[in-house]
């Protein structure tokens, strides 16, 4: 269902629309922020609209007035008092142990329990909420048996950044009075400074991770941590069959033997031949279509014919490690739907050049086949290959800087272009205002 | 079009008539004197090779008498074959290249397939056209005109747009100035003057502009076919250019009467203008052509003699480096021409027509059909893979796959950018390079044992995928 519905506004609006208005690739006028509701509260409704561009200084003083104006819009909207109800406060307490392992066994560990934890906190939380209220823990968070919510140091910090929780140093720490019901009155709040240096490099977060996590989490998407998340996690290696196809040989049999009368009449000197040429022969072709068939000499990747691999058998940093989901997809906490994307993230500063065949390779296989569907493809071969068998998304942070890829696996072979269906028939319409210059 | 050309209608003795064998470009595309709009392209390029096909009539199973012309069909190939033509190119060592001379041979290649391409022509060979309609032997318009023409109007516009802006800040500046000296010193006023002036001055756009020209032209399209015949064009157009600036149309006047004499001048002498174009094929094309399609043969330069495939292909591979290798020297399993050539040959194997993507900084594109019929959707750029456990056995061998295969992550960002302004699919193409082997005469299986790969490349904007 949603993947129908992906696929189609992928295809069509997208792709058309993707350079003209990428919003955050352009400058901001930051006089926009004047006509916001909470700033003016006037009853003006409807969108702001954004003014021309001016390119280059000029000495009127009206290009002046539109710079300080922006300039003052930004300030303004910088100093609106941002109000915390104190109701709507949520308090959390940071535990550097981990959630707490069963009665038995000493604390100080935070690896391989989640057994005995009951279902499912990962050992990798290390913030608790013991009053969980608001929307945000409909998708962050798990909670143990007594009801209290643990945070994995992603949602903790997340949350934090954008003032929704308060996150405050255990009393084990700071030395209060060890009193029991009480200890959130008696803690001292952690500082923004402070929960960066605490939780980014916990339990596999690196600043790469939280910058992608954080900037999809904030356009409204849900994440969860995908299987690939720890590095060290392997699984053993498969054997896995050659997804390559083989150029055609000659079947025997009677149709073989048919083949070869009629490949004689046609070619009665057997000109043909892969070894020195030329490949198709100086007989007679009946068709283009037999002569491309007889080209037919590289292999090429059919994905259809390479079995999933587990997500485990992948190397880092080129494995999935979220697992995203739309808005509007519904999720229950306890039993995910499969993902909307998949995204491997990756830092042009260790990983300096761009993957390699086999990490690629990896990677695709390691996701579930997502053949292209749907009537419109059916119709639209391009939107056919454009779509792939398998996808999956790189996130290359390049200090800090962001940039999405999708990485579909095509075959061009599975689309027989010489078959002809889907040529186009005239020649192009041109039109220089109709279309950009594409040729 | 494999199909569907001859149904034998029953009782009609149906002898199998080939179609007819491609020819020059005189015998198919009609006289000039009436100008068609556009020339008939799905005629032109109705092949797409440089081979000839020759249909099978079809066996209807309820009727006997197909069977018999099939079989007759299959007896007068067999009694007579028909003839394919064998093209000519010739091989340049100085430059690495391949080179067509005869006419006749540009034409089948270009109208066959799309090879190559003209020496001082944008993609087509069509220097000659252009030159006889550049001096008025011939009527319309070639591409490069076109596009000529279209920039030098947009460069028009655009200095149109400048002026417009300059002297909008000028008549600001001056509503500023005088609403400082009608003494308010208050701001509310000069701000008032700034907001007048705004509302005057509307932004000029150079969009907007080209816009307005184009849909006047087509209006006077329409007004001149409705009074063709009664009157001479020429007022029309006067009428057009009556709103440019008078300096710009004094400057058409002037040029319009240069080129009138210079035509005067050339018409006498019309026999001197020889085609001074030749063909330019790529290593790939001509290997493509001689080893997959046996349509050309490669003759080298100085001694005139053909080069037979199994040197071609190592003259190729020792070509495809610079300076090139001399001939004695071991060819390697990644040559650079063997990379290109298996990616070349796949994609052809496939209907694509292949053509080189320098212009986009690819490799190649990818059209559907040929590249005058739609705007190649896909662009390829190759990157060899090592993953051939012979690569990894050795310290050495692994610095150099790793070396070979480094691409940085910024080259990728960029070439995807500008894919996505001129509105192609990136398309990163993965050969497969296999350890080397003993160098056999079997180009076929050298060939086989590399494998392609493609992924398709595109930027993912969160925004856009929410819904």
């Amino acid at each position: 269902m949603a993947d129908a519905d992906e696929d189609a506004v992928r295809g069509t609006t997208v792709e058309a629309t993707q350079i003209e208005t990428d919003l955050s690739d352009e400058t901001q006028d930051f006089r926009l922020l004047n006509h916001l509701n909470f700033l003016t509260d006037t009853s003006s409704s409807g969108l702001p609209r954004r003014g021309e561009k001016d390119f280059e200084p000029n000495p009127t003083e009206f290009q002046a007035d539109v710079l300080s104006a922006s300039r003052q819009a930004m300030h303004n909207a910088l100093a609106h008092p941002r109000l915390h109800n104190p109701k709507n406060q949520v308090i959390a307490i940071y535990a550097p142990e981990g959630p707490p392992p069963p009665p038995a066994v000493t604390p100080g560990q935070d690896t391989g329990k989640p057994v005995a934890r009951g279902a499912s906190v990962s050992p990798d939380a290390c913030v608790y909420v013991p009053t969980p209220k608001g929307q945000h823990f409909k998708s962050m968070g798990q909670a143990d048996r007594k009801g209290v919510i643990w945070l994995l140091p992603e949602e903790a910090l997340y949350l934090l950044e954008r003032g929704s929780l308060d996150i405050r140093w255990p009393t084990s720490i700071t030395g209060g009075i060890g009193e029991e019901g009480c200890e959130e009155e008696l803690s001292i709040p952690m500082s923004l400074q402070a929960a960066y240096a605490c939780l980014i490099g916990r339990g596999g977060l690196t600043l790469e991770r939280f910058t992608v996590y954080s900037s999809l989490k904030r356009i409204g998407y849900a994440i969860s941590r995908a299987p690939g998340w720890n590095d060290s996690a392997k699984a053993e290696d498969e054997d896995r069959p050659d997804a390559y196809t083989q150029p055609l040989k000659r079947g025997a049999g009677l149709a073989g033997i048919l083949g070869s009368i009629f490949n004689w009449i046609n070619d009665p000197k057997s000109t043909s031949s892969t070894a020195a040429g030329p490949v198709i022969g100086y007989g007679i072709h009946r068709s283009y279509a037999d002569i491309y068939k007889k080209l037919a000499l590289i292999p090429w990747y059919d994905p259809t014919l390479a079995p999933q691999r587990d997500p485990l058998n992948t190397t880092a940093p080129y494995r999935v490690i979220l697992h995203v989901y739309k808005p509007n997809t519904s999720i229950k906490k306890s039993a995910l739907p499969p993902p909307d994307f998949r995204i491997a993230v990756i830092s042009t500063r260790e990983a300096t050049t761009i993957p390699t065949l086999p990490q690629l390779s990896a990677l695709l296989e390691s996701t579930p086949l997502d053949p292209p569907q749907g009537e419109k493809m059916e119709r639209n071969m391009y939107m056919r290959l454009r779509h792939g068998y398998r996808n999956v998304i790189l996130a290359v942070v390049d200090q800090g800087v962001t940039s999405f890829l999708r990485i579909a696996d095509v075959a061009f072979g599975k689309e027989r272009l010489y078959e002809g269906v889907n040529g186009p028939t005239g020649p192009k319409k041109g039109g220089n205002f109709k279309k950009k210059k594409k040729r | 079009m494999a199909e569907a050309t001859s149904v034998p209608k029953p009782g009609m003795t149906a002898v199998p008539v080939p179609l007819p064998v491609p020819e020059t470009a005189e015998n198919l595309r009609p006289t000039r004197a009436p100008r068609p709009p556009r020339p008939n392209y799905r005629h032109i390029h109705r092949f797409p090779l440089p081979v000839n096909v020759h249909h099978v009539p079809s066996v209807i199973p309820h009727n006997p008498l197909s069977l018999i012309s099939v079989a007759l069909s299959y007896l007068t190939f067999l009694i007579s074959p028909p003839h394919q033509e064998t093209y000519t190119a010739y091989f340049d060592s100085a430059t690495s290249s391949v080179h067509v001379t005869d006419e006749k041979t540009i034409r089948a290649l270009w109208e066959m397939g799309f090879f190559g391409k003209g020496s001082l022509s944008r993609s087509e060979p069509n220097w000659l056209e252009q030159e006889k309609k550049r001096r008025g032997l011939m009527g319309g318009n070639t591409v490069e005109e076109a596009t000529r023409k279209r920039r030098a109007e947009r460069r028009q516009l655009k200095l149109e747009r400048a002026r417009h802006e300059r002297l909008a800040v000028e008549e600001r500046l001056k509503a500023e100035a005088a609403a400082r000296e009608t003494g308010s010193v208050d701001g509310l006023s000069v701000d008032g003057a700034a907001e007048a002036a705004t509302i005057s001055v509307e932004k000029f756009s150079v969009k907007k502009a080209m816009e307005a020209k184009y849909h006047e032209r087509r209006q006077q399209a329409i007004q001149n076919k409705n009074t063709a015949g009664s009157t001479d064009p020429s007022p029309t157009i006067d009428g057009s250019s009556g709103q440019l600036s008078p300096v710009v149309e004094k400057k058409d006047v002037v040029a319009a009467s240069t080129i009138a004499t210079q035509a005067l001048d050339e018409e006498l002498n019309l026999d001197t203008l020889e085609n001074k174009e030749h063909l330019q094929l790529s290593t790939e094309e001509t290997f493509f052509l001689v080893y997959a399609l046996g349509a050309l043969q490669v003759v080298d330069r100085h001694n005139n003699v053909a080069i037979p495939t199994s040197s071609l292909f190592s003259l190729l591979r020792h070509h495809s480096y610079y300076p090139p290798r001399p001939d004695s020297s071991q060819l390697e399993v990644d040559d650079p021409f063997m990379i290109s050539y298996v990616v070349y040959h796949h994609f052809r194997s496939l209907g694509w027509v292949v053509r080189s993507g320098v212009k986009f900084g690819t490799d190649y594109l990818l059209y559907n059909r040929g590249p005058v019929f739609s705007h190649a959707e896909f662009a390829v750029i190759i990157i060899p893979s090592y993953s051939d456990p012979y690569w990894s056995q050795t310290q050495e061998r692994k610095e150099y796959a790793a070396n070979k295969q480094a691409r940085s992550w910024w080259w990728l960002h960029c070439v995807n950018r500008v894919q996505a302004q001129v509105k192609k699919s990136l398309v990163v193409c993965y050969v497969d390079v296999p350890a080397p082997v003993q160098t056999s005469a079997d180009i076929g299986a050298e060939i086989g044992h590399y494998r392609v790969r493609e992924f398709l490349l595109r930027r993912w904007v969160p925004n856009r995928t929410r819904d």
